[in-house]
């Protein structure tokens, strides 16, 4: 590779990690919200499971329910930072309404303490029926796990989600690069003798798999969803990726030897012939996948 | 004598003129969400919805709820989207209440106010129009809840850089028996 050729694959290389890098930081959700948590008692001390309990937003007024575990604890996340006021509530026993100013990034903890008397259940939703003429989520007959809250479950939902928006960009960006690529082939082969193109080629051949890579990291690396099945296009997209995901190693590989022969003056022979067919089948299958989940079939 | 029991037993079968409460019990249901993409028209059902509806004095009070995750869109990475962004493991109910009088059972179209909790969050439907089919002694009931995004904060999901859209109209049929 020539001098313009070095250089040009280091700019791009220095782009590739700076692009990684901005999708890096965009990729934590910024601290803007906190978290709450706490334990419900009974006036015995023991812990309540399924207590209702009521967050509310003192400025918005917005209202947020959860319910607690088996082991009496309520946890809500995503809370933005401000003044709320918290109840509970469970049957005929209710706490009194209590305060707590949640700050950004920070886990604050407020217990409760159920107490005999009218349980404030008026502005809780889904509170049990406290008479005979309105039916509550218990009268339905749904078990424990479907009505319960599950934040742990919530923030692997939110990872997966950030990392598959990115994993969903840079197979975008990626696209790019690559057809460029595969239109500059046309000229880098052949019975071209110049080097200009097929040191373009080779850079953006560099871009392209330092994209792919980026990309297959984020689809790779993003939590799967325990007892999740996979049902529909997202079958076809990952099978294809068992199509460009070796091509996109394999097709360097061949591309290298291809550049060496033309470098010696030789024509492409042997198996570096199957550069070119080999990129061709790994770009389709990338665009293939692309496809797959973007356009319904 | 005969006077006084004759007198008296208009008394005696007063309570149960107000004795009439019954319940009514969601037999089976088809909630269908429709979601607006340029790309992308989809919809997601759900079978698993449970109601009991519990009359009283003439007015009958219903709760139909059915879990965030039963809705199925026909696309695995779709519907755990959904569930992501309507925060489904946190709220993984949705539940509607409404009141209605009695007399509405015998009509063929009713309209109805509607509290409804998804995502963390109430929304009130006023006048939904529903219809009403008699068969038996069942009643399937039909119609279009008109809910949006906005109404629940929930941020609207894009793919390829477009949003979809605020409007997620959803279809209810029921068919609720007395018990």
């Amino acid at each position: 590779m020539n001098q313009a050729g070095k250089f040009l694959s280091a700019a791009v290389t220095i782009f590739v990690l700076s692009l990684s890098l901005l999708f890096a930081q965009d990729s934590p959700p910024q601290q803007t919200t906190g978290k709450l948590s706490g334990i419900v008692t009974d006036p015995s001390g023991k812990v309540v499971a399924e207590a209702n309990v009521s967050i509310k937003n003192l400025a918005t007024g917005e209202t947020r329910a959860a319910q607690t575990d088996p082991s009496g604890v309520y946890q809500v996340a995503g809370l933005p930072a401000g003044e709320y006021e918290v109840s509970a509530s469970m049957g005929g026993l209710g706490a009194s309404p209590a305060r707590v100013r949640v700050s950004p990034g920070a886990q604050q903890t407020l217990n409760l303490s159920l107490t005999s008397g009218p349980a404030p259940t008026e502005n809780l939703p889904n509170a049990p029926s406290t008479t005979k003429t309105e039916p509550s989520l218990e009268d339905l007959g749904f078990s424990r796990t479907e009505t319960q809250a599950n934040a742990a479950q919530q923030a692997l939902l939110d990872k997966r989600t950030r990392m598959l928006k990115i994993h969903q960009r840079m197979g975008l960006i990626t696209t790019i690069p690559m057809i460029v690529s595969v239109v500059t082939s046309l000229n880098a082969g052949g019975k071209s003798e110049g080097t200009a193109s097929r040191d373009l080629h080779v850079a953006l051949g560099a871009l392209t798999g330092d994209l792919y890579g980026i990309t297959a990291y984020y689809a790779i690396r993003a939590p799967r969803i325990p007892g999740a099945k996979k049902r529909g296009p997202i079958k076809v997209h990952e099978a294809l990726a068992w199509i460009h995901g070796p091509g996109m190693i394999l097709t360097p590989i061949l591309g290298a030897m291809a550049f060496n022969q033309k470098n010696n003056g030789q024509k492409v022979h042997g198996i570096a012939a199957a550069h070119g067919p080999v990129a061709i089948v790994t770009a389709g299958a990338f665009g293939a996948a692309l496809l797959s989940v973007s356009v319904k079939f | 004598m005969i006077k006084k029991i004759l007198l008296l037993f208009p008394l005696l079968a007063l309570p149960n003129l107000f004795a009439a409460d019954h319940q009514w019990i969601l037999k089976e249901s088809t909630l269908t969400y429709h979601v607006s993409h340029p790309l992308h028209q989809t919809d997601g059902s759900s079978h698993a919805a449970r109601g009991k509806g519990i009359c009283h004095q003439g007015q009958c009070e219903f709760l139909i709820a059915v879990p965030v995750k039963t809705f199925d869109s026909g696309d695995s990475n779709r519907d755990l989207h959904m569930i992501q962004v309507t925060r489904g493991a946190e709220f993984p109910m949705v539940t509607v209440r409404t009141r209605l009088p009695e007399a509405d059972s015998t009509a063929s179209s009713i309209k109805a106010d509607l509290e409804i909790q998804f995502a963390g969050q109430s929304a009130s439907y006023k006048q939904v129009a529903l219809e009403v089919k008699t068969e038996g002694t069942d009643k399937r009931i039909s119609g279009i809840i008109p809910a949006t995004l906005s109404d629940f904060k929930i941020e609207p999901p894009s793919l390829l850089t477009m949003p979809v859209k605020n409007e997620i109209p959803i279809r209810v049929e029921m068919t609720w028996s007395p018990q």
